[in-house]
Protein backbone atom coordinates (compact mmCIF):
# COMPACT_ATOMS: atom_id res chain seq x y z
CA UNK A 1 0.00 0.00 0.00
CA UNK A 2 3.05 2.51 -0.34
CA UNK A 3 1.84 3.77 -2.82
CA UNK A 4 -2.01 4.55 -2.00
CA UNK A 5 -1.20 8.53 -1.87
CA UNK A 6 0.80 8.50 -4.82
CA UNK A 7 -1.16 10.53 -7.67
CA UNK A 8 1.07 8.94 -9.85
CA UNK A 9 -0.01 5.74 -9.40
CA UNK A 10 -3.72 6.93 -9.53
CA UNK A 11 -3.93 9.17 -12.57
CA UNK A 12 -1.87 6.41 -14.20
CA UNK A 13 -4.33 3.90 -13.80
CA UNK A 14 -7.05 6.42 -15.24
CA UNK A 15 -5.86 5.06 -18.83
CA UNK A 16 -8.35 3.91 -20.71
CA UNK A 17 -7.81 0.24 -21.62
CA UNK A 18 -9.38 -1.84 -24.21
CA UNK A 19 -11.71 -4.95 -22.37
CA UNK A 20 -14.04 -7.26 -23.47
CA UNK A 21 -16.79 -8.21 -20.92
CA UNK A 22 -17.08 -12.12 -20.53
CA UNK A 23 -20.23 -11.80 -18.08
CA UNK A 24 -23.16 -9.97 -17.78
CA UNK A 25 -23.22 -6.93 -15.88
CA UNK A 26 -26.74 -5.63 -14.25
CA UNK A 27 -27.35 -2.42 -12.93
CA UNK A 28 -24.34 -0.15 -13.75
CA UNK A 29 -24.27 3.20 -15.96
CA UNK A 30 -20.72 2.56 -17.81
CA UNK A 31 -21.76 2.78 -20.94
CA UNK A 32 -23.42 5.43 -22.50
CA UNK A 33 -26.57 5.40 -24.67
CA UNK A 34 -27.74 1.98 -22.24
CA UNK A 35 -31.61 2.48 -20.72
CA UNK A 36 -31.35 -0.91 -19.66
CA UNK A 37 -27.54 -0.16 -17.20
CA UNK A 38 -27.10 -3.96 -18.15
CA UNK A 39 -24.06 -5.06 -19.83
CA UNK A 40 -24.25 -7.89 -22.36
CA UNK A 41 -20.90 -10.57 -22.63
CA UNK A 42 -18.90 -9.97 -25.34
CA UNK A 43 -19.39 -6.10 -25.21
CA UNK A 44 -16.20 -4.55 -26.21
CA UNK A 45 -15.70 -1.77 -24.34
CA UNK A 46 -12.92 1.26 -23.01
CA UNK A 47 -12.67 1.19 -19.16
CA UNK A 48 -10.07 3.00 -16.96
CA UNK A 49 -7.00 0.45 -15.81
CA UNK A 50 -8.30 0.41 -12.18
CA UNK A 51 -11.56 -1.08 -13.58
CA UNK A 52 -10.54 -3.25 -16.13
CA UNK A 53 -7.76 -5.26 -13.85
CA UNK A 54 -10.04 -5.77 -11.74
CA UNK A 55 -12.28 -7.43 -13.39
CA UNK A 56 -9.96 -8.88 -14.96
CA UNK A 57 -8.52 -10.41 -12.52
CA UNK A 58 -11.86 -11.65 -11.17
CA UNK A 59 -12.90 -13.23 -15.07
CA UNK A 60 -15.73 -10.79 -15.48
CA UNK A 61 -13.77 -8.84 -18.62
CA UNK A 62 -10.54 -10.12 -20.83
CA UNK A 63 -8.10 -6.62 -20.71
CA UNK A 64 -6.90 -6.13 -23.97
CA UNK A 65 -2.94 -4.58 -25.07
CA UNK A 66 -3.90 -0.69 -25.62
CA UNK A 67 -3.33 0.27 -29.20
CA UNK A 68 -0.04 2.45 -27.72
CA UNK A 69 1.86 -0.78 -27.54
CA UNK A 70 0.97 -2.25 -30.62
CA UNK A 71 3.02 -2.89 -33.70
CA UNK A 72 3.19 0.39 -35.37
CA UNK A 73 4.26 2.07 -32.34
CA UNK A 74 6.96 -0.28 -31.93
CA UNK A 75 8.36 0.65 -35.62
CA UNK A 76 8.05 3.98 -34.94
CA UNK A 77 10.38 3.32 -31.69
CA UNK A 78 13.02 1.29 -33.67
CA UNK A 79 12.88 4.14 -36.07
CA UNK A 80 13.38 7.32 -34.41
CA UNK A 81 12.63 6.48 -30.84
CA UNK A 82 13.15 9.89 -29.59
CA UNK A 83 10.99 11.89 -31.76
CA UNK A 84 8.10 9.84 -31.23
CA UNK A 85 4.71 11.43 -29.45
CA UNK A 86 4.11 9.42 -27.04
CA UNK A 87 2.35 11.51 -24.65
CA UNK A 88 -0.50 11.52 -26.81
CA UNK A 89 -0.77 7.99 -26.96
CA UNK A 90 -0.23 7.43 -23.22
CA UNK A 91 1.06 10.30 -21.02
CA UNK A 92 1.71 7.14 -18.19
CA UNK A 93 3.17 5.00 -20.70
CA UNK A 94 6.04 3.14 -18.79
CA UNK A 95 3.80 3.00 -15.54
CA UNK A 96 0.94 1.58 -17.57
CA UNK A 97 3.14 -0.26 -19.67
CA UNK A 98 4.58 -2.14 -16.42
CA UNK A 99 1.25 -2.66 -15.28
CA UNK A 100 -0.18 -4.50 -18.40
CA UNK A 101 2.15 -6.93 -18.15
CA UNK A 102 1.89 -7.97 -14.42
CA UNK A 103 -1.98 -7.98 -15.31
CA UNK A 104 -1.61 -9.95 -18.86
CA UNK A 105 2.35 -11.51 -18.54
CA UNK A 106 2.96 -10.31 -22.15
CA UNK A 107 6.69 -9.46 -21.97
CA UNK A 108 7.36 -8.17 -24.90
CA UNK A 109 5.94 -4.99 -23.63
CA UNK A 110 8.32 -5.18 -20.87
CA UNK A 111 11.10 -4.68 -23.46
CA UNK A 112 9.51 -2.67 -25.81
CA UNK A 113 9.48 -0.01 -23.03
CA UNK A 114 12.90 -0.64 -21.87
CA UNK A 115 14.18 0.21 -25.44
CA UNK A 116 11.96 3.09 -25.97
CA UNK A 117 13.42 4.49 -22.36
CA UNK A 118 16.92 3.62 -23.23
CA UNK A 119 16.64 5.61 -26.49
CA UNK A 120 14.71 8.47 -25.35
CA UNK A 121 16.08 9.44 -21.60
CA UNK A 122 19.40 10.79 -23.48
CA UNK A 123 17.11 13.05 -25.77
CA UNK A 124 15.85 14.30 -22.37
CA UNK A 125 19.42 15.41 -20.79
CA UNK A 126 20.62 16.40 -23.66
CA UNK A 127 17.71 18.90 -23.99
CA UNK A 128 17.74 20.00 -20.15
CA UNK A 129 21.23 20.58 -19.71
CA UNK A 130 21.69 22.59 -23.11
CA UNK A 131 17.79 24.24 -24.50
CA UNK A 132 17.31 27.31 -22.71
CA UNK A 133 14.23 27.79 -23.28
CA UNK A 134 13.56 28.43 -27.33
CA UNK A 135 12.90 24.56 -28.60
CA UNK A 136 10.97 23.75 -25.37
CA UNK A 137 7.74 23.57 -26.26
CA UNK A 138 7.83 21.60 -29.23
CA UNK A 139 9.96 18.75 -27.92
CA UNK A 140 8.28 18.82 -24.32
CA UNK A 141 5.05 17.83 -25.56
CA UNK A 142 6.24 14.58 -27.30
CA UNK A 143 7.31 13.32 -23.11
CA UNK A 144 5.33 11.49 -21.36
CA UNK A 145 4.71 12.24 -17.74
CA UNK A 146 7.63 10.20 -16.25
CA UNK A 147 10.15 11.73 -18.78
CA UNK A 148 8.70 15.03 -18.13
CA UNK A 149 9.64 14.50 -14.58
CA UNK A 150 12.94 13.65 -15.16
CA UNK A 151 13.32 16.66 -17.43
CA UNK A 152 12.30 18.97 -15.02
CA UNK A 153 14.44 17.74 -12.38
CA UNK A 154 17.35 17.69 -14.25
CA UNK A 155 16.50 21.59 -15.33
CA UNK A 156 15.85 22.54 -11.81
CA UNK A 157 18.52 21.28 -10.24
CA UNK A 158 20.70 23.05 -12.97
CA UNK A 159 19.00 26.72 -12.66
CA UNK A 160 19.35 26.09 -8.67
CA UNK A 161 23.10 25.85 -9.35
CA UNK A 162 23.32 28.58 -12.14
CA UNK A 163 21.65 30.97 -9.46
CA UNK A 164 23.74 29.69 -6.89
CA UNK A 165 26.95 30.96 -8.48
CA UNK A 166 25.39 34.10 -9.55
CA UNK A 167 25.39 34.99 -6.13
CA UNK A 168 22.62 37.22 -4.95
CA UNK A 169 19.62 37.13 -2.02
CA UNK A 170 19.94 34.09 -0.12
CA UNK A 171 17.05 34.28 1.57
CA UNK A 172 13.28 34.00 -0.12
CA UNK A 173 10.15 34.69 0.45
CA UNK A 174 7.94 31.79 1.69
CA UNK A 175 6.93 30.14 -2.01
CA UNK A 176 3.52 29.77 -1.02
CA UNK A 177 3.00 33.25 -1.20
CA UNK A 178 4.15 33.44 -4.62
CA UNK A 179 6.84 34.75 -6.75
CA UNK A 180 5.30 37.42 -7.87
CA UNK A 181 6.92 41.23 -6.03
CA UNK A 182 5.20 44.07 -5.31
CA UNK A 183 5.87 46.78 -6.94
CA UNK A 184 8.02 49.21 -5.38
CA UNK A 185 6.22 52.11 -4.43
CA UNK A 186 3.04 51.03 -3.92
CA UNK B 1 -17.61 6.88 -15.91
CA UNK B 2 -17.43 6.31 -12.99
CA UNK B 3 -14.67 7.64 -11.00
CA UNK B 4 -13.40 10.30 -13.71
CA UNK B 5 -14.51 13.22 -11.35
CA UNK B 6 -12.19 11.99 -8.37
CA UNK B 7 -9.20 11.99 -10.88
CA UNK B 8 -9.94 15.51 -12.44
CA UNK B 9 -9.79 16.57 -8.96
CA UNK B 10 -6.19 15.06 -8.44
CA UNK B 11 -4.89 16.55 -11.87
CA UNK B 12 -6.19 19.99 -10.84
CA UNK B 13 -3.99 19.32 -7.79
CA UNK B 14 -0.88 18.56 -10.01
CA UNK B 15 -1.32 21.12 -12.93
CA UNK B 16 0.08 23.74 -9.76
CA UNK B 17 2.99 24.77 -9.09
CA UNK B 18 5.38 22.15 -6.39
CA UNK B 19 4.82 23.89 -3.07
CA UNK B 20 2.02 26.13 -4.01
CA UNK B 21 -1.77 25.32 -3.27
CA UNK B 22 -4.72 25.41 -5.64
CA UNK B 23 -8.01 26.56 -4.04
CA UNK B 24 -9.78 23.35 -2.36
CA UNK B 25 -12.44 22.42 -4.98
CA UNK B 26 -15.50 21.75 -2.69
CA UNK B 27 -17.59 21.71 -5.62
CA UNK B 28 -15.86 18.78 -7.07
CA UNK B 29 -15.44 16.85 -4.19
CA UNK B 30 -18.92 17.48 -3.60
CA UNK B 31 -19.97 16.01 -6.92
CA UNK B 32 -17.40 13.01 -5.84
CA UNK B 33 -19.34 11.98 -2.82
CA UNK B 34 -22.49 12.26 -4.50
CA UNK B 35 -21.28 9.66 -7.00
CA UNK B 36 -20.08 7.24 -4.40
CA UNK B 37 -23.91 7.92 -2.58
CA UNK B 38 -25.24 6.98 -5.84
CA UNK B 39 -22.85 3.25 -5.77
CA UNK B 40 -23.91 2.53 -2.72
CA UNK B 41 -27.68 2.81 -3.50
CA UNK B 42 -27.27 0.87 -6.37
CA UNK B 43 -24.82 -1.64 -4.21
CA UNK B 44 -27.58 -2.21 -1.91
CA UNK B 45 -30.45 -2.28 -4.10
CA UNK B 46 -28.34 -5.19 -6.23
CA UNK B 47 -27.76 -6.85 -2.61
CA UNK B 48 -31.12 -6.74 -1.63
CA UNK B 49 -31.94 -8.20 -4.72
CA UNK B 50 -30.02 -10.82 -4.76
CA UNK B 51 -31.02 -11.35 -0.94
CA UNK B 52 -34.52 -12.16 -2.43
CA UNK B 53 -33.71 -14.51 -4.90
CA UNK B 54 -31.80 -16.64 -2.63
CA UNK B 55 -28.60 -16.40 -4.70
CA UNK B 56 -25.30 -16.87 -2.44
CA UNK B 57 -22.93 -14.56 -3.76
CA UNK B 58 -20.10 -16.48 -3.21
CA UNK B 59 -21.06 -19.43 -5.36
CA UNK B 60 -23.37 -18.27 -7.92
CA UNK B 61 -21.89 -15.22 -9.84
CA UNK B 62 -24.81 -13.94 -12.03
CA UNK B 63 -25.46 -10.19 -13.89
CA UNK B 64 -26.33 -8.88 -10.47
CA UNK B 65 -22.63 -9.68 -8.46
CA UNK B 66 -21.19 -8.08 -10.90
CA UNK B 67 -22.95 -5.25 -10.93
CA UNK B 68 -22.50 -4.82 -7.10
CA UNK B 69 -19.06 -5.62 -7.59
CA UNK B 70 -18.46 -2.54 -10.27
CA UNK B 71 -20.30 -0.05 -7.70
CA UNK B 72 -18.02 -1.56 -4.84
CA UNK B 73 -14.40 -1.01 -6.76
CA UNK B 74 -15.76 2.71 -7.66
CA UNK B 75 -16.27 3.39 -4.00
CA UNK B 76 -12.77 2.09 -3.71
CA UNK B 77 -11.62 3.98 -6.30
CA UNK B 78 -13.26 7.01 -5.53
CA UNK B 79 -11.83 6.89 -1.69
CA UNK B 80 -8.65 6.38 -2.84
CA UNK B 81 -8.36 9.76 -5.23
CA UNK B 82 -10.60 11.59 -2.16
CA UNK B 83 -8.06 10.73 0.23
CA UNK B 84 -4.60 11.25 -2.11
CA UNK B 85 -6.15 14.86 -2.38
CA UNK B 86 -6.91 15.49 1.46
CA UNK B 87 -3.39 14.26 2.27
CA UNK B 88 -1.18 15.91 -0.52
CA UNK B 89 -2.80 18.88 0.50
CA UNK B 90 -2.33 18.25 3.70
CA UNK B 91 1.35 17.55 3.58
CA UNK B 92 2.08 20.64 1.83
CA UNK B 93 0.18 22.95 4.15
CA UNK B 94 2.47 21.14 6.83
CA UNK B 95 5.17 22.44 5.23
CA UNK B 96 3.92 25.65 5.22
CA UNK B 97 4.20 26.16 9.08
CA UNK B 98 7.79 25.88 8.79
CA UNK B 99 7.96 29.35 6.53
CA UNK B 100 4.69 31.06 8.39
CA UNK B 101 2.98 31.13 10.95
CA UNK B 102 -0.66 30.97 11.22
CA UNK B 103 -1.52 34.45 11.72
CA UNK B 104 0.48 35.90 9.05
CA UNK B 105 -0.96 33.64 6.66
CA UNK B 106 -2.27 36.10 4.35
CA UNK B 107 -6.08 36.27 3.32
CA UNK B 108 -5.31 35.29 -0.44
CA UNK B 109 -3.79 32.34 1.03
CA UNK B 110 -6.50 31.39 4.04
CA UNK B 111 -8.91 31.35 0.74
CA UNK B 112 -7.51 28.48 -0.81
CA UNK B 113 -7.87 26.40 2.32
CA UNK B 114 -11.20 24.46 3.32
CA UNK B 115 -12.40 25.04 6.85
CA UNK B 116 -11.13 21.85 8.30
CA UNK B 117 -7.56 22.64 6.26
CA UNK B 118 -7.45 25.99 8.00
CA UNK B 119 -7.98 24.24 11.35
CA UNK B 120 -5.92 21.61 10.89
CA UNK B 121 -3.15 24.03 9.89
CA UNK B 122 -3.82 26.19 13.24
CA UNK B 123 -3.25 23.08 15.33
CA UNK B 124 0.22 22.03 13.13
CA UNK B 125 1.50 25.68 13.84
CA UNK B 126 0.82 25.91 17.29
CA UNK B 127 1.76 22.46 18.52
CA UNK B 128 5.04 23.50 16.49
CA UNK B 129 5.49 26.73 17.82
CA UNK B 130 4.39 24.95 21.52
CA UNK B 131 7.54 22.58 20.89
CA UNK B 132 9.94 25.06 20.38
CA UNK B 133 8.81 27.23 23.18
CA UNK B 134 9.82 24.00 25.55
CA UNK B 135 12.70 23.47 23.29
CA UNK B 136 13.86 27.24 23.93
CA UNK B 137 15.07 26.66 20.08
CA UNK B 138 13.44 28.24 16.88
CA UNK B 139 13.67 25.41 14.69
CA UNK B 140 12.30 27.76 11.79
CA UNK B 141 15.44 29.93 11.60
CA UNK B 142 18.68 29.33 9.37
CA UNK B 143 16.91 27.72 7.05
CA UNK B 144 19.31 28.31 4.60
CA UNK B 145 23.02 27.59 6.22
CA UNK B 146 24.02 30.92 8.22
CA UNK B 147 26.59 32.99 7.48
CA UNK B 148 27.22 36.77 8.94
CA UNK B 149 25.42 37.52 12.12
CA UNK B 150 23.84 40.68 10.59
CA UNK B 151 22.72 41.21 6.82
CA UNK B 152 21.36 44.11 4.88
CA UNK B 153 17.82 44.17 3.96
CA UNK B 154 15.56 46.48 2.76
CA UNK B 155 11.91 47.29 4.07
CA UNK B 156 9.01 46.60 1.37
CA UNK B 157 6.48 47.47 3.53
CA UNK B 158 5.55 49.17 6.52
CA UNK B 159 5.91 47.55 9.57
CA UNK B 160 6.03 50.21 12.12
CA UNK B 161 8.36 49.85 15.46
CA UNK B 162 9.06 46.43 16.26
CA UNK B 163 10.74 44.81 19.35
CA UNK B 164 13.78 42.90 17.71
CA UNK B 165 16.58 40.59 19.80
CA UNK B 166 18.98 43.54 20.09
CA UNK B 167 17.51 46.82 19.25
CA UNK B 168 13.85 48.28 19.32
CA UNK B 169 14.26 49.45 15.51
CA UNK B 170 11.50 51.40 13.33
CA UNK B 171 11.04 49.46 10.24
CA UNK B 172 9.74 52.25 7.72
CA UNK B 173 8.75 51.55 4.29
CA UNK B 174 11.92 52.04 1.63
CA UNK B 175 14.40 51.82 4.57
CA UNK B 176 17.50 49.88 3.95
CA UNK B 177 19.08 48.65 7.63
CA UNK B 178 21.29 46.13 8.72
CA UNK B 179 19.35 43.67 10.87
CA UNK B 180 20.54 40.64 12.89
CA UNK B 181 19.93 37.76 10.55
CA UNK B 182 17.40 35.84 12.75
CA UNK B 183 15.05 38.74 13.16
CA UNK B 184 15.25 39.28 9.57
CA UNK B 185 14.32 35.86 8.12
CA UNK B 186 10.91 35.59 9.25
CA UNK B 187 10.04 39.15 7.76
CA UNK B 188 11.72 38.25 4.37
CA UNK B 189 9.59 35.04 4.43
CA UNK B 190 6.87 37.27 4.78
CA UNK B 191 7.32 39.45 2.07
CA UNK B 192 8.17 41.95 4.03
CA UNK B 193 11.44 42.72 3.23
CA UNK B 194 14.16 41.56 0.80
CA UNK B 195 17.65 40.81 1.30
CA UNK B 196 20.27 43.39 -0.50
CA UNK B 197 23.84 41.73 -0.97
CA UNK B 198 26.03 44.22 -2.32
CA UNK C 1 20.24 18.99 7.14
CA UNK C 2 20.24 17.98 3.82
CA UNK C 3 17.09 19.21 1.92
CA UNK C 4 15.95 21.72 4.26
CA UNK C 5 15.31 23.88 1.48
CA UNK C 6 13.78 21.65 -0.51
CA UNK C 7 11.20 19.34 1.52
CA UNK C 8 10.28 16.83 -1.31
CA UNK C 9 13.88 16.02 -2.49
CA UNK C 10 16.87 14.54 -1.04
CA UNK C 11 19.35 16.85 -2.91
CA UNK C 12 21.37 19.02 -1.21
CA UNK C 13 20.75 23.18 -1.94
CA UNK C 14 24.03 24.80 -3.45
CA UNK C 15 24.15 26.65 0.11
CA UNK C 16 24.15 23.89 1.84
CA UNK C 17 26.94 22.58 -0.25
CA UNK C 18 29.16 25.63 0.11
CA UNK C 19 28.45 25.67 4.29
CA UNK C 20 29.96 22.34 4.29
CA UNK C 21 32.74 23.25 1.80
CA UNK C 22 33.47 25.90 4.65
CA UNK C 23 34.55 23.38 6.92
CA UNK C 24 38.25 22.76 4.70
CA UNK C 25 41.22 23.97 6.18
CA UNK C 26 42.89 27.25 4.22
CA UNK C 27 45.95 28.49 5.47
CA UNK C 28 45.91 32.28 6.72
CA UNK C 29 49.11 34.41 7.23
CA UNK C 30 47.19 37.24 10.30
CA UNK C 31 48.29 40.30 10.54
CA UNK C 32 47.75 41.28 14.49
CA UNK C 33 47.94 38.95 17.79
CA UNK C 34 45.23 37.11 18.78
CA UNK C 35 44.98 34.47 21.42
CA UNK C 36 43.65 30.22 20.48
CA UNK C 37 40.62 30.29 19.77
CA UNK C 38 39.00 27.19 21.50
CA UNK C 39 35.85 26.27 19.32
CA UNK C 40 33.59 23.25 19.23
CA UNK C 41 35.58 22.68 15.77
CA UNK C 42 38.26 22.28 17.44
CA UNK C 43 42.05 24.71 19.00
CA UNK C 44 43.03 27.33 16.48
CA UNK C 45 45.75 29.76 16.73
CA UNK C 46 47.38 31.34 18.49
CA UNK C 47 47.63 33.98 15.75
CA UNK C 48 50.51 36.22 15.17
CA UNK C 49 51.36 38.56 12.72
CA UNK C 50 53.32 36.77 9.29
CA UNK C 51 52.90 33.55 11.21
CA UNK C 52 50.99 31.62 8.95
CA UNK C 53 48.80 29.18 10.45
CA UNK C 54 45.75 26.79 9.21
CA UNK C 55 42.00 27.52 9.95
CA UNK C 56 38.36 26.78 8.39
CA UNK C 57 37.23 28.26 5.70
CA UNK C 58 34.83 30.25 7.66
CA UNK C 59 36.83 31.68 9.91
CA UNK C 60 39.79 32.51 7.14
CA UNK C 61 36.77 34.25 5.69
CA UNK C 62 35.08 35.73 8.53
CA UNK C 63 38.80 37.67 9.59
CA UNK C 64 39.56 38.30 5.97
CA UNK C 65 36.22 40.61 6.01
CA UNK C 66 37.41 42.94 9.04
CA UNK C 67 40.62 42.90 7.11
CA UNK C 68 42.27 40.76 10.03
CA UNK C 69 43.97 38.58 7.60
CA UNK C 70 45.50 37.46 4.36
CA UNK C 71 44.30 34.17 2.53
CA UNK C 72 46.47 32.02 0.73
CA UNK C 73 44.94 30.33 -1.92
CA UNK C 74 45.72 26.40 -1.97
CA UNK C 75 48.67 25.01 -4.57
CA UNK C 76 46.04 23.40 -7.10
CA UNK C 77 44.72 27.53 -7.24
CA UNK C 78 47.59 28.48 -9.64
CA UNK C 79 47.87 29.25 -12.94
CA UNK C 80 50.23 26.79 -13.51
CA UNK C 81 48.43 23.56 -11.83
CA UNK C 82 45.21 24.65 -13.32
CA UNK C 83 46.66 24.80 -16.66
CA UNK C 84 47.93 21.32 -16.32
CA UNK C 85 44.66 20.19 -15.02
CA UNK C 86 42.79 21.88 -18.05
CA UNK C 87 44.98 19.99 -20.73
CA UNK C 88 44.39 16.76 -19.41
CA UNK C 89 40.79 17.56 -19.16
CA UNK C 90 40.93 18.01 -22.42
CA UNK C 91 43.03 14.90 -23.15
CA UNK C 92 40.59 12.24 -21.77
CA UNK C 93 37.29 12.21 -22.93
CA UNK C 94 36.25 9.76 -20.25
CA UNK C 95 38.34 10.56 -17.20
CA UNK C 96 38.47 12.72 -14.79
CA UNK C 97 41.44 14.64 -12.58
CA UNK C 98 41.45 14.87 -9.39
CA UNK C 99 40.60 18.05 -8.11
CA UNK C 100 39.53 18.56 -4.44
CA UNK C 101 36.10 17.48 -3.87
CA UNK C 102 34.75 20.90 -2.48
CA UNK C 103 36.91 22.94 -5.76
CA UNK C 104 33.64 24.53 -6.99
CA UNK C 105 32.25 25.89 -3.69
CA UNK C 106 36.16 26.75 -2.45
CA UNK C 107 36.98 28.87 -5.50
CA UNK C 108 33.53 30.90 -5.31
CA UNK C 109 34.33 31.53 -1.83
CA UNK C 110 37.64 32.51 -2.47
CA UNK C 111 36.70 34.67 -5.40
CA UNK C 112 33.66 36.19 -3.53
CA UNK C 113 35.70 37.49 -0.46
CA UNK C 114 40.06 37.30 -0.99
CA UNK C 115 40.36 37.95 -4.69
CA UNK C 116 43.17 40.32 -3.82
CA UNK C 117 44.61 37.49 -2.31
CA UNK C 118 44.75 35.11 -5.51
CA UNK C 119 47.38 35.56 -7.81
CA UNK C 120 46.52 36.13 -11.32
CA UNK C 121 42.91 36.07 -10.19
CA UNK C 122 41.48 36.75 -13.68
CA UNK C 123 43.32 33.76 -15.56
CA UNK C 124 42.81 31.69 -12.21
CA UNK C 125 39.02 32.42 -12.65
CA UNK C 126 38.67 32.20 -16.32
CA UNK C 127 40.68 28.86 -16.44
CA UNK C 128 38.34 27.13 -13.14
CA UNK C 129 35.46 28.18 -15.19
CA UNK C 130 36.78 26.00 -18.22
CA UNK C 131 37.43 23.40 -16.21
CA UNK C 132 33.85 23.11 -14.94
CA UNK C 133 32.56 23.72 -18.48
CA UNK C 134 34.67 20.35 -19.88
CA UNK C 135 33.74 18.46 -17.30
CA UNK C 136 30.51 18.98 -17.21
CA UNK C 137 29.97 18.19 -20.88
CA UNK C 138 31.86 14.95 -20.10
CA UNK C 139 29.42 14.16 -17.36
CA UNK C 140 26.47 14.73 -19.95
CA UNK C 141 28.25 12.38 -22.43
CA UNK C 142 28.94 9.96 -20.15
CA UNK C 143 25.65 9.82 -18.56
CA UNK C 144 24.06 9.11 -22.43
CA UNK C 145 26.01 5.92 -21.45
CA UNK C 146 23.69 5.32 -18.55
CA UNK C 147 21.76 1.58 -18.56
CA UNK C 148 20.17 -0.74 -16.41
CA UNK C 149 23.78 -2.33 -16.64
CA UNK C 150 24.91 0.31 -14.30
CA UNK C 151 25.66 -0.52 -10.57
CA UNK C 152 28.01 1.91 -9.79
CA UNK C 153 30.13 4.90 -11.40
CA UNK C 154 33.68 5.48 -10.36
CA UNK C 155 34.67 9.25 -11.27
CA UNK C 156 36.60 12.11 -9.76
CA UNK C 157 33.43 14.00 -9.68
CA UNK C 158 33.10 17.01 -7.25
CA UNK C 159 30.52 17.77 -4.65
CA UNK C 160 28.89 20.62 -6.61
CA UNK C 161 29.06 17.86 -9.79
CA UNK C 162 27.42 15.23 -8.11
CA UNK C 163 24.83 16.99 -6.74
CA UNK C 164 23.49 18.72 -9.93
CA UNK C 165 22.96 15.34 -11.66
CA UNK C 166 21.74 13.88 -8.56
CA UNK C 167 18.03 14.18 -9.57
CA UNK C 168 18.15 13.12 -12.50
CA UNK C 169 20.32 10.09 -12.37
CA UNK C 170 18.78 8.75 -9.33
CA UNK C 171 15.28 9.11 -11.53
CA UNK C 172 16.45 7.50 -14.39
CA UNK C 173 18.05 4.42 -12.70
CA UNK C 174 14.95 4.05 -10.67
CA UNK C 175 13.00 3.72 -14.28
CA UNK C 176 15.83 1.49 -15.51
CA UNK C 177 14.99 -0.84 -12.57
CA UNK C 178 11.76 -0.99 -12.69
CA UNK C 179 12.30 -1.71 -16.16
CA UNK C 180 14.03 -4.42 -15.51
CA UNK C 181 12.14 -6.16 -13.06
CA UNK C 182 12.15 -9.90 -13.59
CA UNK C 183 8.25 -9.64 -14.00
CA UNK C 184 8.61 -7.16 -16.96
CA UNK C 185 11.13 -8.47 -19.33
CA UNK C 186 12.17 -11.70 -20.62
CA UNK C 187 14.73 -13.32 -18.33
CA UNK C 188 17.13 -14.01 -21.19
CA UNK C 189 17.07 -10.00 -21.98
CA UNK C 190 17.16 -9.38 -18.43
CA UNK C 191 20.46 -10.86 -18.40
CA UNK C 192 21.57 -9.24 -21.19
CA UNK C 193 20.75 -5.89 -19.51
CA UNK C 194 22.12 -6.53 -16.27
CA UNK C 195 25.22 -7.79 -16.82
CA UNK C 196 27.70 -6.67 -14.14
CA UNK C 197 29.29 -4.04 -15.18
CA UNK C 198 30.58 -0.75 -13.87
CA UNK C 199 31.66 2.20 -15.71
CA UNK C 200 35.27 2.31 -14.80
CA UNK C 201 36.88 6.00 -14.84
CA UNK C 202 40.00 5.78 -13.51
CA UNK C 203 41.15 5.22 -9.66
CA UNK C 204 38.81 5.74 -6.57
CA UNK C 205 39.32 9.05 -4.91
CA UNK C 206 38.43 9.44 -1.44
CA UNK C 207 35.33 11.45 -0.77
CA UNK C 208 37.18 13.35 1.59
CA UNK C 209 40.38 15.43 1.46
Amino acid sequence: MAKYYDIDDILADEELVPAVFLEAVNGVGLLQSNETNRIEPRSKVELPFWLASELHLRQAASVNVPPCYNKKTREEIGADGAHVDLRSRCSYFYQLGCKIVQLIGDKTIGSLLLVAFQIRYKEVLIKAHTSASILGPKFLSLLTKEETKLYDAAKSSTAAFKSWRMGGPRFQKASVLGRKRKPIGE
Amino acid sequence: MYGRKASQLLKEFVSGEPGQLTGFNNDVFAQVIEECDGNILHLQALLRKMQEEGSNNQTNKNADHFGALVHHLSLVRNKRCLMAYVYNRAEVIQNLGWTIKHADLPAAVKEKLSISENEYFGKHSSNLQSYMLDLNLDLAVDMVPPKDPYIKVRVLEEIGEVLLSDQIANLAMHSILFLKRIDAESFISQGKMEELTS
Amino acid sequence: MSGQSDPRGSAFSAAELEFLAEDEMIEIVPNLRIKPLSLICGDFGPFQPQIPTQVPIWLAVALKKRGKCTIRPPDWMSVEKLTQVLEAERDSASSFEALPFHYVEISRLLFDHARDDVPEVYMVRSLIEDIKDVRFHKIGTGLEKLSSRTYAMKLNLSAMEVNVIRPFVTGSLETFYELTAPEIIQESQREEYRRPQTADRGPRRELRR
